[in-house]
């Protein structure tokens, strides 16, 4: 891909981002400021289509995530995961709060599974992770 | 939400901003490679990018911070603010292809640099100059400053409004130094779209303050019914003949039609800039100006201007409190994640309008004018550094003016549209009307000039100065300083026009007119819709922004006590109207009559004839000399003058 078009894929990825990637975590933070599940919700659902946005500039430009995403994106999920979980040890989580946090794990979960299988297949998204012996490879050569 | 919390999220938000901002102009510089696409991203914006970043600098943070308090603090008397997106769009549906092309063959990187090769005319490079100046100093500042006391308002005055000033301004000044018209564009890109949806999310808080649309024109309906506030759903009239703002012993009203139209004719000034001209000379392809300024600019900020702005605005009028000011320190208390992103997308939005305003003028003084005048030999990088010296200064006198000397602030942001709508006839000259003269156009805007200044405090306050006290006010005859301009703009060229030789235009001028003439003539069918067109723009004019918005205050039920038949006031639900018809009125222009449909050509650069070049470092200097001497002598004058007459 040219240097022209990544660099329009990026400004289209950071304005994604910035508008329902941010809304939709403000809309987070306001749900469990108030233990409300639908406000969370509205959160969740904001991320989802940044999340669905940003593949669908992906297909445009015909480009998977970047190593730079992939990396922010995971170590983000793992920091609002042990957040989370923390959260929860430390006890006195409202429940609409733990199901919200659970809601928002599942659905980006589903996601990124899905995603993978749309991408690359089952056999494929199944072969992302499968790491291959030495002695498997020099078989089948 | 502890005390900490509730204070971290502006300042995290603001780091986070600045980080994005420092990034991609680290990536424009990268692109940039060396100095030599610095100013114009080497004519190479994708359309998408201009087309972004025309629609957020006209709409900037002004129908935020300006619009919505209008409404708030008048009603709806001024019309012509609700339709903004269709006005700021029909100057680009007029200009931006032609002016495109003609950049395009004559290979030129700024409206200057347009006028002077086509009417080889100094004076209106030197007006364009200014224009420039004023929209970098004046118009942008005063947004910096009403930002800069709203961030010190939210931060409950740990950070004072000038701190906050001089960061703004430092992170502008850094990402236009650095990545030139390419940072301003892929930022202006990013920064339109936050701009858009901060714009949504004050709409949508505004109405879940209020309870609700219905509940908001529930309460207006209400105070539609007061004798007190029941002139705010109303047009007052077409004209009042009084003599202007601060004249005639009180306030003169400004919400007639005609205030409307001028307002809109200034709204128009905008994409006449030398802002608007160099984002379209900067662009790639002229493919998307049509859809940009139909889809984008009409249409959506047009419906974001035309319903959001104004029930933002209509929020205020319920609410005092409910002003942005207002509503960001409920959300400051109540959600101050929200507060945050907002607050910076209102910043991302004056950035936009700042940073390409301060490029514009530092090229203008640097490029238009130092080097052609003083310094022809100054090699590319050397202008290019001697460019990011002068943003800086501007940058810096900006930041001054709106702590130090915010009345002169606003008398200079107050004429930076009306006077970037008298280069309407100029920009016609070059791009339609072949018939507009070189003397004529310069008288024009000469004039054009005469009649703003002499209509506006800037003008009215320095002749008070020296002891020459106008009859007359701020917009006399209820008129707008545009309309005012203008009138004696066109009067001007009409007369001078036909008195003076339509064929001594340089080589240039008849090149751009045969250029034009054989490669952008219009269809037959589009020549058979002319006169249609003609009349469906008066049509919209006169009953959108005109005098016939008269017919707006009853159209939807009676203003005050009666029915609303739309369950909003009928002014409003007027212009709702209106929008619509302008949306499709500005696609009929661009598409049905061909003035800014996309058209695929390649364009050859023009091979002026060979001159001899003179070495003119000699005059050169002598200009400088005498330009040092006359800075002398006037800087004596004032300070003479300020001693004799100041008070």
């Amino acid at each position: 891909m040219s240097p022209y078009a990544n660099v329009e894929r990026g400004i289209l990825v950071f304005s994604i981002w910035g508008v329902f990637g941010v809304l939709g975590l403000g809309f987070l933070l306001e749900g469990f400021a108030r233990s409300a599940y639908f406000v969370s919700l509205i959160g969740i659902g904001l991320i989802v289509v940044a999340f669905v946005a940003h593949i669908i500039v992906n297909a445009v430009f015909n480009q998977g995530f970047t190593n730079g995403e992939t990396a922010l994106g995971i170590g983000a999920l793992g920091v609002l995961a042990l957040m989370f979980v923390l959260a929860w040890a430390e006890g006195g989580m409202p429940e609409q709060n733990f199901y919200a946090g659970l809601t928002f794990f599942g659905v980006l979960v589903a996601g990124f599974i899905a995603y993978l299988v749309t991408r690359y297949g089952l056999r494929g998204a199944f072969s992302r992770f499968h790491v291959k012996t030495l002695s498997v490879a020099e078989s089948e050569r | 939400m502890t005390g900490l919390s509730h204070e971290m999220w502006l300042p995290l938000f603001g780091f986070l901003y600045a980080a994005v901002t420092l990034y991609w102009a680290r990536v424009a510089a990268l692109q940039n490679r060396n100095t030599e696409t610095f100013f114009s991203a080497g004519h190479s914006l994708p359309p998408w990018i201009a087309v972004l970043v025309l629609a957020g600098s006209a709409i900037s943070g002004w129908f935020l911070l300006g619009g919505a308090a209008e409404i708030s603090a008048h009603g709806f008397g001024l019309p012509a603010l609700l339709q903004g997106g269709v006005a700021l769009a029909l100057p680009g549906v007029f200009f931006f292809k032609r002016i495109w092309f003609v950049a395009q063959r004559l290979r030129l990187s700024s409206q200057g640099e347009l006028f002077r090769s086509y009417y080889h005319s100094e004076f209106l490079v030197v007006v364009s100059a200014a224009i420039s100046v004023l929209f970098a100093v004046g118009f942008a500042g005063l947004q910096l400053r009403a930002v800069s006391h709203l961030i010190s308002l939210l931060t409950g005055g740990t950070v004072s409004p000038l701190q906050a000033g001089v960061v703004v301004g430092f992170v502008l000044f850094g990402y236009v130094v650095i990545g030139g018209m390419r940072a301003v564009g892929y930022l202006g890109a990013i920064q339109t779209l936050l701009l858009g949806a901060v714009l949504i999310g004050f709409a949508g808080f505004a109405l879940l303050e209020v309870g609700g649309f219905r509940t908001l024109n529930d309460a207006l309906r209400a105070l539609a019914a007061e004798d007190a506030t029941g002139a705010r759903f109303l047009v007052s009239g077409v004209i009042h003949f009084t003599a202007g703002l601060g004249r005639d012993g009180g306030v003169a009203l400004t919400s007639t039609s005609v205030t409307s139209l001028g307002l809109a004719f200034a709204l128009m000034g905008f994409q006449a800039s030398p802002l608007a001209a160099k984002i379209v000379m900067s662009t790639q392809s002229a493919n998307g100006f049509g859809a940009g300024q139909t889809w984008v600019l009409a249409g959506v900020f047009g419906g974001l201007i035309a319903f959001g702005v104004a029930v933002i605005g209509a929020a205020g009028i319920v609410d005092p409190n409910l002003s942005l000011p207002g509503m960001l320190a409920r959300l400051a208390e109540a959600s101050p994640w929200f507060m945050g992103w907002m607050t910076i997308g209102l910043v991302a939005g004056v950035q936009l309008v700042a940073g390409l305003a301060l490029l514009t003028a530092g090229e203008a003084l640097v490029r238009n004018l130092y080097k052609p005048w003083f310094h022809s030999g100054l090699s590319r990088a050397d202008t290019v550094n001697l460019t990011r010296i002068v943003i800086g200064v501007l940058t810096l006198g900006s930041v001054l003016m709106q702590f130090l000397a915010p009345v002169a602030l606003s008398a200079l942001g107050s004429v930076a549209l009306p006077l970037a709508f008298q280069l309407w006839t100029p920009l016609l000259g070059t791009t339609w009307l072949r018939w507009i003269t070189r003397p004529a156009a310069v008288t024009g805007v000469g004039f054009g000039i005469a009649g703003v200044l002499l209509t506006e405090p800037l003008g009215y306050q320095i002749l008070s100065f020296l002891g020459l006290e106008l009859p007359w006010g701020r917009w006399p005859w209820t008129i707008h300083s545009a309309a005012w301009g203008m009138a004696a703009n066109l009067a001007a060229v009409l007369i001078v026009s036909a008195i003076t030789n339509r064929r001594s235009f340089g080589e240039e001028a008849v090149e751009v007119q045969r250029f034009l003439r054989e490669t952008l003539r219009i269809g037959e069918r589009a020549h058979a819709l002319r006169s249609t067109a003609w009349s469906v723009v008066l049509a919209w004019l006169f009953f959108a922004v005109g005098p016939g918005l008269i017919f707006g205050n009853y159209a939807f039920g009676a203003a005050k006590g009666g029915t609303w038949l739309v369950g909003m006031p009928s002014i409003w639900a007027w212009s709702l109207l209106f929008w619509v018809l302008g949306v499709a009125m500005t696609w009929f222009l661009s598409y049905a009559l061909e003035m800014a449909s996309p058209y695929r050509l390649e364009i050859p650069p023009y091979s002026p004839p060979p001159r001899l070049r003179r070495d003119h470092s000699a005059d050169e200097r002598e200009r400088l000399r005498i330009l040092v001497i006359s800075g002398a002598a006037a800087f004596a004058l004032i300070v003479l003058t300020t001693w004799s007459f100041g008070r």
